[in-house]
């Protein structure tokens, strides 16, 4: 009975989330990674937009959690360790932009003493695109409360594309889209009923990245 | 009973705490920029760069452009992160940093370098995401460089532009924000005058010179001259 209710709850709390995924990846490493290492980095060059670094973060985790082998550097080291040679401005856009970058001898031996050998480059950003509904609030002497019913949409799109340090080429690309509708019904107490689209969307980026990274999976 | 101790200039103090206490309440939001700002990863360029922060260089802070600085609701500082920046930058780009004693005159006595470097901020111009719609905070400002000799005598002068950005987030407070939004303008300058200041036209021209002599302010030759701070071997002829 308190399993069914706990469900019950947990089916209540989170709204629908639709995702796709698709992959195109060359030259998987079958054998995994070894003791090498994986970053993950967001594009920040669009104007109106910035990839967060929370869902960078959440892809990072993803991987490193299911597969204990892959070290993922964490992004804000990474950049800081590298700089100025990853910011907005200067960060190589192509494969062949790396070879720029190693002919300077002290990012060279930085990159040999991190021993990077994928670069994960994800560009996109969750978006909330329509709501509706209205709510009112009040309080008074007896007590406070709500009343009414809003409803929203989020869209996620992103996208990752795989860089072979060594060979300095890219040897894949992986998107994904998600999207799910939340509402928030509200008598007296407003229950939010969540659609998880960002996360759904860094599941999905995650597992796929993880196929192409990790023997294991 | 409760009786209060207190004397009558005490009370006088009191309310007028209080009263300032009030009056601060309703002065602007002053946010102070603050951030970690990393060494540059790169070869040093071999000279020794003097650096001097001007007055409103150090002091640098910006309010709603729409109003005066006591009317502005809001003021945002960033001298203090502005020098931390250059003095990372500038002490890990070049084979030495110096800071100068005085402004680069004739008359100024100041250790001895290649040239001297000297900062502004010329214009800057921010969005919020109320003015936008676009759920971005965005600084955008553009600097002058002037590079000088010591005595002040002008090598060369530049404008360089810099943009920081950072996204709306849950539980992100304004001013966090837009401290965000100044520390990742700041990154891009230091990013931008790393890996173009070799390639400023006046700037490659004075270097392609060949290695220039240590520039020294006129107050030390005309010492020279004297023979007071000669460092001429003696006993050589001229």
């Amino acid at each position: 009975m308190r399993t069914a209710f706990l469900l019950f709850i947990a089916l209540l709390g989170s709204g629908c989330v639709t995702s796709t995924v698709d992959e195109m990846v060359f030259n998987e490493p079958l054998a995994g990674i070894g003791d090498s290492t994986v970053v993950i980095l967001g594009r920040r060059h669009a104007s109106d937009y910035e990839t967060e670094p929370d869902f960078i973060e959440c892809v990072g985790d993803h991987i490193a959690d299911r597969d204990k082998t892959i070290a993922v550097i964490n992004e804000i080291d990474f950049i800081n360790s590298l700089y100025p040679w990853f910011e907005p401005r200067t960060a190589p856009l192509h494969p062949e932009d790396i070879n720029r970058l190693l002919e300077q001898e002290p990012v060279a031996q930085r990159m040999r003493e991190l021993k990077t050998e994928y670069m994960i480059w994800i560009d996109g950003v969750t978006i909330r695109s329509d709501s509706a509904g209205s709510m009112t609030c009040g309080i008074g002497p007896g007590g406070a409360g709500c009343f009414g019913f809003g409803t929203w949409s989020n869209d996620s799109n992103y996208e990752a594309v795989i860089w072979d340090f060594t060979d300095q080429a890219e040897v894949g690309r992986v998107s994904t889209s998600a999207s799910g509708q939340s509402y928030m019904p509200a008598v007296i107490i407003p229950i939010p009923i969540i659609a998880p689209v960002q996360g759904t969307a860094c599941d999905g980026l995650g597992e796929q990245l993880l196929e192409f990274l990790s023997s294991e999976f | 009973m409760l009786r209060l101790m207190t004397s009558a200039p005490e009370t006088r103090a009191l309310a007028m705490g209080v009263l300032l206490l009030m009056l601060a309440a309703c002065g602007p939001t002053t946010v102070k920029v603050e951030g970690n700002f990393p060494d540059p990863l790169m070869e040093p360029v071999p000279l020794t760069m003097g650096v001097w922060y001007p007055e409103e260089f150090a002091n640098h802070e910006f309010f709603d452009e729409a109003k005066t600085r006591a009317e502005s609701g809001w003021i945002v500082n960033t001298g203090d992160a502005q020098v931390a920046m250059w003095d990372k930058l500038l002490g890990g780009m070049f084979t030495e940093m110096v800071h100068m004693k005085g402004a680069p005159s004739a008359n100024q006595m100041n250790p001895v370098v290649n040239a001297v470097l000297i900062p502004h901020v010329d214009e800057l111009q921010y969005a919020i995401p109320q003015h936008t719609n676009i759920k971005v905070y965005e600084i955008w400002m553009r600097y002058r460089f002037e590079l000088v000799t010591t005595s002040g005598d002008p090598i060369a002068e530049w404008t360089m532009a810099a943009y920081g950005k950072t996204p709306t987030a849950f539980l992100r407070s304004d001013e966090a924000a837009v401290n965000l939004a100044a520390v990742m303008a700041l990154r891009d300058a230091g990013a931008n005058f790393a890996t173009s200041f070799t390639r400023v036209p006046e700037v490659a021209a004075w270097m392609d010179g060949g290695l220039p002599a240590l520039a020294r302010p006129a107050a030390e030759a005309e010492l020279d001259s004297t023979g007071a701070l000669s460092d001429e071997p003696e006993g050589v002829e001229p």
